[in-house]
């Protein structure tokens, strides 16, 4: 177990090395920079001035070098200023982060509790009205992007109520019941599309499961339905469910980015677009190699689910 | 005898009414202290509050309540015109020696909000700062207005409560720029670089605080100059990036006032329907659609070529399709009722692209002739537009109007990241364009977009017998002759295909009842001080 976690944690490492290339290389090769962004703020570019502000931001250094100086910052845990906002990037970060998190876990967790006992459902109740409906709520759910199902949610919401959830952060501590609805709403929105995909995955996996030998033979020996389905068939259809979940995980980072905007949420993806548009270099490398940690990390952690759900999986020394 | 009785008291009952319906309605009109007002804000400040370094509503709007200007556009008449200056830092102004010097007596009892007190020192530092004077102590990292200020010699301050603006000619329109929400007074004893991040102004409001990406925060400054001001006791600039949300935010009251410029006739309309009580107010933002054409680069350095492309597009028939109605035609200057020097409708209708749409394209299939084009040859160019959804709309109409008269143009969109390269160093053929201008006025518009060598003259359009007329209206005393001279250069400017305009856009800006004495005037960006802005909740 240890050696796969070191060897898993060396591929990480180089993993995200790679990534921070690609992140790097890619953000250069966009068409303008901030100063550019600053200065059509302005209306007008003025190319002297231009160089002045490309030499105060140290973007007038070789390629190179602007690399290996984020390398060097983020292995110092600096992440470097803001070009736009011209503090320090973790300052701006900071405050964003469990907003995200937190609306990233509750999508996961509707997901999952929205997913796997309709998945269930559907399975056992192969081909009747049911499983149709349940069949066609999926595929409407893999149908519908995130940022639209937002948008329908908040027109919804005002045409029949005259009301939208707060589009100020509320903490929780300030009023928990107003913090839940805020968050509950875009996490359905977020949570729905990949609940569609556990709920297909479950059905299929489960539908196979229920097929072998010993089902049968446990239906045969007159076990209660609840212990077949839910102790016996289930815990060895997980395994390709927890994968997807997994999957999802990075799939969620995506659908919070409009879904956040939809619901005026401050959190980090949200951020991250304002940041690409603005060419806002430390904060689009930092905030992208955030997102690439908490997926490597997920993948991991899905990874040493199989061996706990699964003991014919585990990872020996 | 007892019928009279009746009527006497049915009288006084209805007199009494009437009495106290009158006294009600005097005390809702009655401005009263405290409470605060949410505010939409399509994006967050884009430079901090640091107004000087940039030219968007983005930035003035949230802005301006923690700044003071030396004058200002009263923020209670709706019409901005040399007669609407009020003094605010400045407690009063007077040209002298033929208007060359414009002298500013300021008041003497204003505090910057870390309780340092304003003098002269502070007016003459953000002048030579913004005019970028050879001993300016402090340079501005943008400065997209120096042209503004390319008329004044020097700024001196005279003693601690009087400044001195000597003028290299007269120029009555500098107290006009000068009233403007770009023009604010900057604390000598603060680096102009700290107002990207920070704000200490003489404004009515002081920030609280700014969440980046979230909400501007202020509250009311207990030592404005002004007493009894400002009313309200704090102002949130909720910032909303998608525009259907930030709608849902406005009809659920979630924010009280609407984001200047961003209500259309559509949105404006749907809003009415859906909460009767909302406030609309049709009004000019001082932003027009135009069209820019490289007169440097062949085929746009053939102004028979320029004008065809402005005889081919239907203004009328733009303003009804792209802005279903919510926008009004003009020349170069804001047109009435909004505007106060724009040119009048049958002045306009002699212009190119005014009159009868199918004479007005047959003028242009004509020129087109004349210079070798035609539906055998048609001409191939590449429109440039930004890539955003006013721009492109825009674009897609025009480009429709020039394939008519056997003009075939592809589009390309432009990101903002490139869109003021490309377009300041005119690497286009022609583009569909919008243009904001500060305060509606000749200087301000015609020496930023059509002066010879500025930044902003994207068609690097240049004339001498145009240069010659904006210098002698821009030293014209009287009125009148203003007036005329600036009429004649529109004409001039449009006969010339110089940067055809195709419209000025009205916005339809929404707030809800209870927000009052938000007067919102002919341009976006003078209006925002919110001094006198109360809640009558």
């Amino acid at each position: 177990m240890k050696t796969y976690l070191i060897h898993r944690l060396a591929i990480a490492v180089v993993t995200l090395l790679g990534m921070s290339v690609v992140i790097f290389v890619l953000l250069r090769l966009l068409p303008g920079d901030v100063v550019d962004i600053l200065f059509s703020t302005a209306g007008y570019v003025n190319p002297t001035e231009k160089q002045a502000i490309m030499r105060e931001l140290g973007l007038d250094r070789p390629v190179w070098v602007q690399y290996l100086d984020w390398v060097r910052q983020i292995v110092s845990g600096d992440l470097g200023k803001s070009y736009r906002y011209d503090i320090p990037a973790w300052q701006i970060v900071r405050p964003l982060l469990p907003v995200s998190l937190e609306l990233g876990a509750l999508s996961v967790v509707v997901a999952v509790l929205l997913g796997v006992p309709t998945g269930v459902v559907s399975a056992v109740r192969q081909d009747t009205a049911l499983d149709y409906v349940l069949r066609v709520l999926s595929l409407a759910g893999l149908s519908m992007p995130s940022f639209w199902l937002g948008m329908v949610i908040i027109l919804g919401l005002v045409a029949c109520l005259g009301w939208i959830p707060p589009l100020t952060y509320v903490p929780p501590g300030e009023n928990l019941k107003l913090h839940a609805v805020q968050f509950l709403l875009p996490a359905l929105a977020v949570g729905y599309r990949s609940s569609a995909l556990i709920m297909r995955i479950a059905r299929s996996a489960l539908l196979e499961v229920l097929r072998e030998d010993y089902i049968r033979t446990a239906w045969a020996k007159g076990q209660r339905p609840r212990a077949i389905v839910w102790r016996h068939a289930l815990r060895n259809a997980i395994l390709p469910v927890v994968t997807v979940i997994g999957i999802e995980v990075a799939f969620v980072v995506g659908g919070l980015v409009v879904t956040e905007t939809v619901f005026n949420l401050p959190g980090v993806a949200r951020f991250l677009v304002q940041a690409i548009l603005w060419r806002d270099s430390p904060i689009v490398q930092n905030l992208v190699m955030f997102i690439a940690i908490v997926v490597i990390l997920t993948n991991l952690v899905v990874d040493l689910l199989y061996g706990v759900l699964d003991p014919r999986l585990r990872y020996g020394d | 005898m007892g019928r009279v009785r009746v009527m006497t008291v049915a009288a006084s009952v209805a007199s009494a009414l009437c009495v106290a319906l009158i006294a009600t309605s005097a005390a809702a009109q009655t401005p009263k202290s405290g409470g605060s007002l949410n505010v939409a804000l399509r994006e967050d400040l884009p430079q901090g509050f640091s107004i000087h370094e940039t030219a968007t509503i983005s930035t003035v709007w949230p802005a301006m309540p923690c700044f003071s200007n030396l004058v200002l556009f009263d923020p209670l008449k709706k019409t901005e015109s040399a007669d609407t200056v009020i003094g605010e830092l400045a407690e009063k102004w007077s040209w002298q020696d033929n208007y060359r010097n414009l002298v500013f007596f300021l008041r003497k009892d204003v505090r910057w909000h870390d309780g340092k007190p304003l003098t002269s020192k502070d007016v003459k530092f953000t002048f030579d700062v913004l005019r970028e004077a050879p001993d300016a102590p402090a340079k501005l990292r943008i400065n997209p207005r120096r042209d503004w200020y390319a008329n004044v010699d020097a700024v001196e301050a005279a003693d601690v409560h009087t400044v001195i603006f000597r003028l290299k000619r007269p120029q009555p329109s500098l107290l006009l720029m000068l009233a403007s929400g770009y023009t604010p007074i900057y604390a000598a004893h603060v680096p102009p670089a700290s107002y990207r991040t920070g704000c200490v102004g003489t404004g009515p409001f002081k920030l609280k605080e700014w969440r980046k990406g979230e909400f501007v925060e202020y509250v009311k400054n207990p030592d404005y100059f002004v007493k009894g001001r400002p009313y309200l006791d704090g102002l949130r600039y909720v910032v909303i990036v998608e525009r259907g949300t930030r709608t849902a935010a406005l009809q659920t009251g979630q924010v009280d006032v609407a984001f200047p410029g961003e209500t259309p006739k559509t949105v404006a309309e749907q809003l009415k329907k859906a909460v009767l009580q909302l406030v609309v107010t049709p009004v000019s933002q001082n932003v027009n659609d135009n069209i820019i054409m490289n007169v440097k680069k062949p085929p746009f350095d053939n102004v028979k070529v320029r004008l065809a492309v402005s005889y081919a597009i239907d203004r009328r028939a733009l303003i009804e399709a792209v802005h279903q109605g919510g926008a009004v035609a003009g020349a170069s200057l804001a047109p009435k009722p909004y505007g106060v020097w724009g040119l009048l409708d049958k002045d306009l209708g002699t212009l190119p692209g005014y009159g009868k749409p199918a004479e007005e394209k047959g003028k242009a299939r004509k020129l087109l002739a004349e210079v070798g084009q035609g539906p055998q040859k048609p001409l191939r160019v590449e429109m440039v537009t930004r890539a955003i959804p006013i721009y492109v709309d825009m674009a897609s109409f025009v480009i429709n109007e020039l394939k008519q008269v056997g003009i075939e143009a592809s589009l390309k969109q432009i990101e903002t990241a490139q869109w003021h390269a490309m377009a300041t160093c005119g690497d286009y053929q022609i583009g569909a364009n919008l243009t904001g201008i500060g305060p509606d006025d000749p200087d301000a518009n015609f020496y930023e977009n059509y002066a010879c060598g500025s930044p902003r003259n994207y068609s690097q359009y240049c004339s001498d017998e145009v240069m010659k007329l904006i210098d002698q209206q821009s030293r014209e005393l009287d009125a009148k002759k203003r007036l005329a001279i600036v009429q004649a250069i529109q004409r001039k400017l449009e006969e010339d295909a110089a940067r055809p305009m195709l419209d000025w856009r009205v916005d339809y800006f929404t707030v809800w009842p209870h927000v009052r004495n938000l007067v919102p005037h002919q341009s976006i960006y003078n209006w925002g001080r919110m001094q006198e802005v109360w809640a009558a909740k």
